[in-house]
């Protein structure tokens, strides 16, 4: 597998750090990966990095994953790149709700490494 | 005040946000299922799910107390929409590093920002995974952000709870309590 640049999103360090572990255990070469602690941090290291792959919480303070996710739309920050909402949000809404702004992928937390891969190596391929 | 906050942070953003905004939440009611809310086989379920794929821990309810610590922390996550209410999880100091420990592959020596957000976690998904139980509540209650507090010798108090789940559990020798307080069911 090719090297991925990644973006981790999430107002908590330590899932940041956890969904890093998943992706590595799911088998992804992860050449980089970014941390942002809101969306609003996000974007601006979305205007200033590229990056393969973008996994967003949704319930962060300030910015949440789904304006984030609909600003990256909007403003065509990162063209053809996948998004995988990772959340505690479990709805059958939020799914709806993540995948009409812009979202590939959605992952329930808490998440097993294999769940993960199932959610993201496909996208991942396809991109 | 602090239950009150978080709940209210957790209202603010279920109305401002928007999963559908409020028109659906008035649509539903969960007045007639208040036993399949308050059912504490999914507050045991959604503990032992949440200790084990994140820390690949087995977790059950212990009929005990929790062990008592000098130092505690607790985390609070608000419900607001259907529910209003807060999910708290409470333990000692040692546990909470064991539990941040497990979750992170990292060692503690002492209850650092790191601990502190990791237990603010276990929080949020404990609260996640147990409204997710009740579909009406996992799509029309929102979660606040969690809010985590330190300290020694102090008490949470709530008034008059509509019904409060509270349960200790133990994993190895490290025990903990996650209590649901609910103050109002629509």
């Amino acid at each position: 597998m090719t090297e991925i640049r990644a973006l981790i999103v999430d107002d908590s360090s330590v899932m940041r750090k956890i969904v890093e572990r998943a992706l590595r255990q799911a088998g992804l070469d992860l050449k980089v990966v970014h941390e942002a602690g809101s969306g609003t941090e996000g974007l601006d290291l979305l205007k200033a990095k590229q990056v393969d792959l973008i996994l967003s919480d949704i319930n962060m303070p300030s910015m949440d994953g789904l304006e984030f996710l609909r600003q990256i739309r909007a403003h065509n920050l990162a063209p053809g790149v996948p998004v995988v909402m990772i959340t505690t949000e479990s709805s059958e809404e939020h799914v709806k709700q993540a995948i009409l702004a812009g979202a590939q992928g959605y992952i329930r937390k808490p998440f097993t490494a294999e769940q993960v891969k199932e959610r993201v190596l496909p996208l991942l391929d396809a991109a | 005040m602090l239950l009150n906050g978080v709940r209210n942070a957790a209202i603010a953003r279920k109305q401002g946000g928007g999963i559908n905004g409020m028109e659906q939440t008035m649509a539903v009611s969960l007045r007639e299922s208040v036993q399949l809310v308050s059912d504490p086989r999914n507050l045991d379920a959604s503990v032992e799910e949440v200790f084990q794929l994140m820390l690949g821990v087995t977790c059950g309810r212990d009929s005990g107390p929790m062990r008592k610590e000098q130092e505690s922390v607790t985390a609070v996550v608000g419900f607001g929409g259907l529910l209003s209410g807060a999910c708290v999880f409470r333990s000692g100091s040692s546990t909470a590093i064991r539990i941040a420990a497990l979750m992170t592959g990292m060692e503690f020596d002492e209850m650092d920002d790191t601990v502190k957000d990791a237990i603010g976690e276990i929080g949020n998904m404990l609260a996640g995974a147990w409204k997710g139980k009740v579909p009406d509540l996992a799509a029309n209650c929102g979660l606040s952000v969690p809010a985590v507090i330190t300290g020694r010798d102090y008490n949470l108090h709530v008034q008059a709870p509509e019904f409060q789940l509270h349960h200790t559990y133990r994993f190895g020798d490290s025990s903990f309590e996650v209590t649901i307080v609910c103050d109002g069911l629509q």
